[in-house]
């Protein structure tokens, strides 16, 4: 199905799931939601499984970060070839050909270098700098395969070389200035690639996708800040909550996005957005209502992410070696005393829901 | 141990690394880093590989989940960086790839059928005069047939400016219509379109100037034997790799389309190659050879060698050896 489709269909869902009275710690009586995929479809990431097993996504970058970095690359190819013909003209270039005159010589690399740039300055720069052309870099995305895996010439020769047809169909000069400019059809639409981009998942255009490959965003992600739980009233609290309470995948997602978020929103503002949830989460608990909704999801970031002991085994000790700075050893790594036991399935409680009924509760 | 203070431990790493990245996103990441740098870079992306793989038993927030994706998606592509022409594979994709590729692709029989066709097709009835009286004005124009003759009506001489400019010339103007037909294959009709356009108006040409009452007919023919082979075989081939692209959308072979015309896409290559190769070896004839005023025996001769080369590279070389199939296997 197209990803247009889909990122529609995934709203509709999100939609509907949420549109009922808030949904409390295990969904119950409701259709499980797939919310990873349904991210997906919204975000638009890709995940990438590589041969060592790890399972990460990429962003992929829209056509707002693709059309600026086209129009880069346009510029800088213009400029290049202003550039080599002023350098040609005026200097002394033109004397290593006794055999030419300055005019032919002029010619000659001019339209060399013309059809150099015009037809492989993308393949240059993606085969020799990692799946970027300038425009490319200043923008922050990056060509690479829909597998994961580095973009390699020939890929980067066919998705350059099929640029033409993403431009297509190419508008006439008359539309675009007066009527009496000549009838020359050379003004692109991107018509083929726009269309190509929103009924493809990865926002491929035609080059894209007989390459094979996709652009992703390689920026700096958002870094999630340290949490800072000042008020002491915390934890008390996290105890008040019953032991058996267990948060859903999503709502610990939007816990741990408020708790990181929260430092920088004024007070007022904490509070209208953490009653959202908190109240009726409250009168659920049998939490007095009094209490204030930012303190409680403070709370349950604190019972979810500080309060609970995580197991880690002792192979989990990675060595990440000598900083190059500085020449002592640095160990992000766990003491094995502090929990000696090895990692079970049972000894975890799952953070997700279960689709399956609580115990407890007969049907 | 709770999530916090593991977050805090492994926290650094996590932010070394993304500068690392940052680092390598410039320019400087075109020289080579120093291996201690290499190193550190595995070493970090590895500890951040295992807390993401991890990210569950560790309980992580899912804030921090995804920022661990993008960062090793970052890291992954800078670590598994994209490699250089292979230099070491060109002598058997020259001279094995790319020929078999041409040999045997029936789109290539196609096109040529289609050019070589209206070609022969336009010059019939452009030459025949008192049966289509007004065929080849109507093709080529007053202007376009003016121009033509003008430019043939002197013997054909010149010099070495000359000559340099026009074989730049040649090759920019020429190669790009080839790569605008190839690139234009995805869209099947503009591609065609190219191909017959450019064969009709050749084609009438051809057949205008072979008519007996037309003057500049001669050095006309001097002119074009010399670069013909190359750069009528030039398009027909460019024209044959764009519609192998675009038949990749019709004849999918039981994949899914845009796999099947990511495999097309394959095995166009290269002829379009093969095309462009071509091109600039009819850019450099046309240019030095074609307005020389050598003898009509040495451009004739020469036009012998250059078909027979075309014949030995794509006929030799391209036939299928015993053992393969005349199917494309291994080249997709």
């Amino acid at each position: 199905m197209t990803s247009f489709v889909k990122s529609v269909l995934a709203a509709c869902a999100w939609l509907v799931a949420h549109a009922r009275p808030i949904q409390l710690g295990s969904i119950r009586n409701s259709v499980p939601i797939d919310f990873m995929s349904l991210r997906n479809a919204i975000d638009l990431t890709a995940t990438i499984t590589t041969p060592e097993n790890i399972q990460f996504e990429y962003r992929i970058a829209g056509p707002f970060r693709r059309i600026p970095a086209f129009l880069v690359d346009l510029i800088v190819r213009i400029a290049t070839f202003l550039g080599v013909f002023f350098l040609v003209a005026c200097s002394g270039i033109v004397q290593l050909f006794p055999f030419l005159s300055q005019f032919a010589t002029i010619g000659v690399v001019v339209l060399l270098t013309y059809f150099m740039i015009d037809w492989f300055y993308g393949v240059f720069f993606e085969t020799y700098w990692n799946g970027r052309t300038i425009g490319k870099w200043i923008s922050k995305i990056q060509v690479i395969s829909v597998d994961g895996r580095p973009i390699s010439s020939y890929q980067a020769t066919i998705r350059n070389f099929l640029r033409l047809a993403d431009l297509a169909p190419m508008m006439s000069l008359e539309a675009l200035l007066a009527n009496d400019a000549p009838p020359l059809f050379v003004v692109p639409t991107g018509l083929v690639a726009t269309v190509c981009m929103s009924i493809t998942s990865r926002f491929q255009r035609l080059g894209d996708l007989a390459a094979g490959t996709m652009v992703v965003v390689d920026e700096r992600a958002w870094v999630p800040p340290k949490v800072k739980l000042e008020d002491p009233r915390v934890s008390s609290l996290a105890d008040l909550i019953p032991a058996n309470f267990m948060m859903s995948r999503p709502m610990v997602r939007a816990v741990a996005l408020y708790a990181e978020r929260r430092m920088r929103m004024p007070v007022a503002r904490r509070m209208e957005l953490s009653a959202i949830l908190a109240a009726p989460l409250m009168a659920q608990l049998g939490i007095r209502s009094d209490t204030s909704p930012d303190l409680f999801l403070c709370a349950l970031y604190y019972r979810e992410f500080v309060a609970r002991p995580i197991s880690i085994v002792e192979s989990d000790a990675i060595d990440v070696g000598i900083p190059i700075s500085q020449k002592t050893p640095v160990k992000y790594a766990t003491e094995s005393n502090l929990d000696p036991q090895p990692t079970t399935s049972s000894a975890s409680p799952a953070i997700e829901t279960s689709p399956q009924l609580p115990s407890g509760e007969t049907p | 141990m709770r999530t916090v203070e593991l977050l805090e431990r492994r926290r650094q790493g996590w932010y070394e690394l993304d500068s690392m990245c940052d680092k390598y996103r410039n320019f400087s990441s075109l020289k080579r880093p120093i291996a201690a740098e290499v190193t550190r870079f595995a070493a970090l992306y590895r500890a951040a590989c295992t807390d993401l793989a991890m990210a569950e038993n560790l309980k992580l927030p899912p804030t921090t989940i995804d920022y661990l994706h993008r960062l090793v998606g970052r890291a992954h592509s800078h670590l598994y960086r994209s490699h250089r022409l292979p230099t070491s594979l060109w002598w058997t994709y020259i001279f094995e790839t790319m020929p078999k590729a041409v040999f045997n692709d029936p789109c290539v029989k196609i096109t040529g059928i289609i050019f070589f066709g209206l070609f022969s097709l336009a010059a019939m009835l452009s030459w025949a005069e008192g049966t289509f009286p007004k065929f080849g004005e109507t093709i080529l124009g007053k202007d376009q047939i003016r121009q033509l003759e003008g430019s043939f009506e002197k013997p054909l001489s010149g010099n070495i400016d000359q000559y340099a400019s026009m074989a730049a010339f040649y090759i920019q103007h020429n190669t790009s219509i080839g790569l605008e037909c190839f690139a234009l294959g995805p869209l099947l009709i503009p591609s065609l379109f190219k191909l017959a356009y450019n064969a009709i108006v050749l084609g009438a040409s051809f057949g205008y100037m072979a008519r007996p009452d037309v003057a500049a007919g001669d050095t006309f023919f001097e002119f074009v034997t010399a670069h013909g082979v190359f750069e009528l075989t030039a398009i027909s081939l460019s024209a044959a790799a764009g519609l192998r692209l675009g038949i990749g959308w019709i004849v999918t072979d039981g994949l899914s389309r845009v796999d099947a015309f990511r495999v097309s896409a394959k095995k166009a290559l290269p002829i379009i190659l093969v095309a462009v190769a071509l091109f600039i070896l009819a850019a450099f004839t046309e240019g030095f050879i074609s307005p020389s005023p050598l003898p009509y025996a040495l451009k004739a001769l020469f036009v012998i060698a250059s078909a027979s080369l075309l014949m030995f590279y794509f006929v030799i070389l391209g036939y299928p050896k015993d053992g393969e199939s005349n199917q494309q296997e291994g080249l997709t």
